[in-house]
């Protein structure tokens, strides 16, 4: 296990515009190749927090240090260097609606300037096993919400990235999905990717168990499955 | 700048903007008038060449003849004028000869017009200096002019040659004129086309967001918008140059109307009309590299 921690955050604090400050002197060290549950009410600052992870915004006050870099530092080539190391499942999906599932599975790749042979390769692949083979050519706009999900999970890991930040990601599939979904990223994370899981399901938690980030009151407690009482009250 | 990949796969959907038509209708009269000013100062340009060369070289100074009644002595007073042009011309660093023609080269020349039967002695002779110009060398007329009527006040230059020297300074300065009307149309369109690109980015924003949090680098959509907006420019200057041809025959056949050859003068060369022809090429790199590094400036901003 590396020594550098793969995200690693100082004293951070985020706020919105003049508002109260959403988390305050949050300390954070994720180890290469963890996995995390993120929990906590709603409005405890989950996305935010993740957001700081994929290099959407900037602490207003404290460091974030991504790949051993601060990313206050970093200028925009550097920032969109690691943002391709990073997959996210976004809660809202954040799919181009326009284009087809596998245009969209296809989009991290072709950013990274890929041959199209192999992206073809790749992303039939994926597709398949996330069971969306039958409308790869679909526009999104017209696919179910689980469908969209597995499609905005299949972009999140189409890159095999170093890690992966899911925002509710079986929030919208089918019971009988979840645990194949989750199989997937515990196969990614088996494979060195870092995970982060933002969720509300305390089944999962339970059948997958893994330590959690727990946000509560502008902070966070990092909570083990060998803590017994405390894991079960998440 | 354009990778083939980038080409091929446009995430974002510009063909949708609704300022695609307003920018192809924008670039398509900023090339018609692009084409026909162009044209115009190619043929201005051609123009001046042909009057400089017919007023380079040589020129001609004539020193009108005193009236009195002493003839002897109104001829001596024109004799010394004449000596005072030719001691000033030569004095010239331009001028490479001066040469007073003779009694005898004179009558010569009014023969034709006056016939053997007239005697010459008996009338007031004009005398002409032949003034032989280095090469290279350029004379303002004017200038020259003015300096003669001080040193020889009945001294007078070739008319034709210095009603000529003050057209070539109107041309000059209509040249002047229309290079400025070229890159004011350059500017209003590439201003037009920042306008288009910066109301385009808002549309779109949450794409670039997404794409953004993929990893893409600005380069990766300043090239969708470089793409889109040339192909834009190329249209435009097509249907540009189109309408510009025609106009540009109409007006030069109206020209050819106009007695006194003067505008005859004007012709456009065939690198000339390949560089009408071009202006959809050049249309199309100006609408690129403004798309380009509109979005680049404008990305910059974001996070």
């Amino acid at each position: 296990m590396s020594s550098e921690p793969i995200i690693k955050m100082e004293n951070v604090c985020i706020r919105y515009g003049r508002g109260p400050e959403i988390l305050s002197n949050v300390n954070l060290s994720l180890e290469k190749g963890s996995f995390h549950y993120l929990t906590g009410k709603s409005g405890a600052g989950k996305t935010s927090l993740l957001s700081m992870m994929y290099l959407a915004q900037k602490p207003s006050r404290g460091n974030v240090n991504v790949f051993g870099k601060n990313v206050n530092f970093a200028n925009r080539n550097a920032l969109a260097m690691f943002r391709r190391r990073i997959g996210v499942v976004f809660q809202d999906f954040r799919l181009l609606e326009h284009c087809s599932a596998f245009d969209n599975v296809a989009l991290p790749l072709r950013v990274c300037g890929m041959n199209e042979k192999e992206i073809k390769k790749r992303v039939n692949e994926l597709l398949k096993w996330v069971e969306i083979d039958r409308s790869t050519s679909a526009i999104t706009s017209t696919l179910s919400g689980g469908e969209k999900q597995r499609v905005a999970i299949a972009r999140a890991v189409i890159n095999r990235p170093d890690v992966l930040l899911a925002d509710e990601p079986t929030g919208n599939v089918d019971n009988d999905i979840a645990p194949k979904l989750m199989k997937l990223f515990i196969e990614l994370n088996k494979l060195g990717t870092t995970v982060v899981i933002a969720t509300h399901n305390e089944n999962l938690i339970k059948e997958f168990q893994y330590p959690t980030i727990h946000l509560k009151n502008h902070g966070l407690t990092i909570i083990n499955p060998e803590d017994g009482d405390k894991y079960a009250e998440i | 700048m354009l990778k083939y990949n980038n080409m091929r796969h446009r995430e974002l959907p510009l063909s949708k903007d609704s300022s695609n038509l307003f920018l192809k209708v924008m670039i398509s009269i900023a090339v018609f008038l692009f084409a026909v000013t162009l044209a115009g100062v190619l043929s201005i340009n051609s123009m001046l060449v042909n009057w400089n060369t017919s007023i380079l070289g040589s020129l001609t100074v004539q020193i009108i003849p005193i009236n009195g009644v002493d003839k002897l002595k109104a001829k001596n007073e024109t004799l010394i004028q004449q000596e005072k042009a030719v001691a000033m011309l030569e004095a010239m660093p331009e001028v490479q000869k001066v040469t007073p023609l003779s009694d005898g080269q004179l009558e010569r020349l009014l023969k034709p017009w006056l016939g053997d039967d007239v005697d010459l002695s008996s009338l007031p002779m004009p005398r002409l200096i032949d003034v032989k110009i280095k090469k290279g060398e350029e004379i303002n007329f004017l200038v020259l002019a003015e300096k003669l009527a001080a040193v020889a006040p009945q001294a007078s230059l070739d008319n034709h040659k210095l009603w000529l020297n003050k057209l070539i300074n109107f041309a000059g300065g209509l040249k002047i004129l229309a290079l400025s009307v070229l890159l004011l149309v350059i500017g209003i369109t590439s201003g037009a086309i920042f306008y288009s690109t910066q109301t385009s980015l808002g549309l779109h924003k949450d794409i670039i967001e997404i794409l953004h949090l993929l990893g893409a680098k600005d380069t990766y959509i300043a090239q969708q918008y470089a793409a889109k907006t040339s192909i834009l420019g190329l249209i435009g200057g097509l249907i540009g140059v189109a309408f510009a041809l025609p106009t540009i025959f109409i007006i030069a056949h109206l020209a050819q109307q106009i007695e006194g050859g003067i505008i005859n003068e004007a012709h456009l060369s065939w690198g000339a009309w390949l560089t009408i022809l071009s202006l959809p090429l050049f249309s199309m790199l100006i609408a690129m590299q403004t798309a380009y590094y509109t979005v680049k400036r404008t990305l910059e901003k974001m996070m």
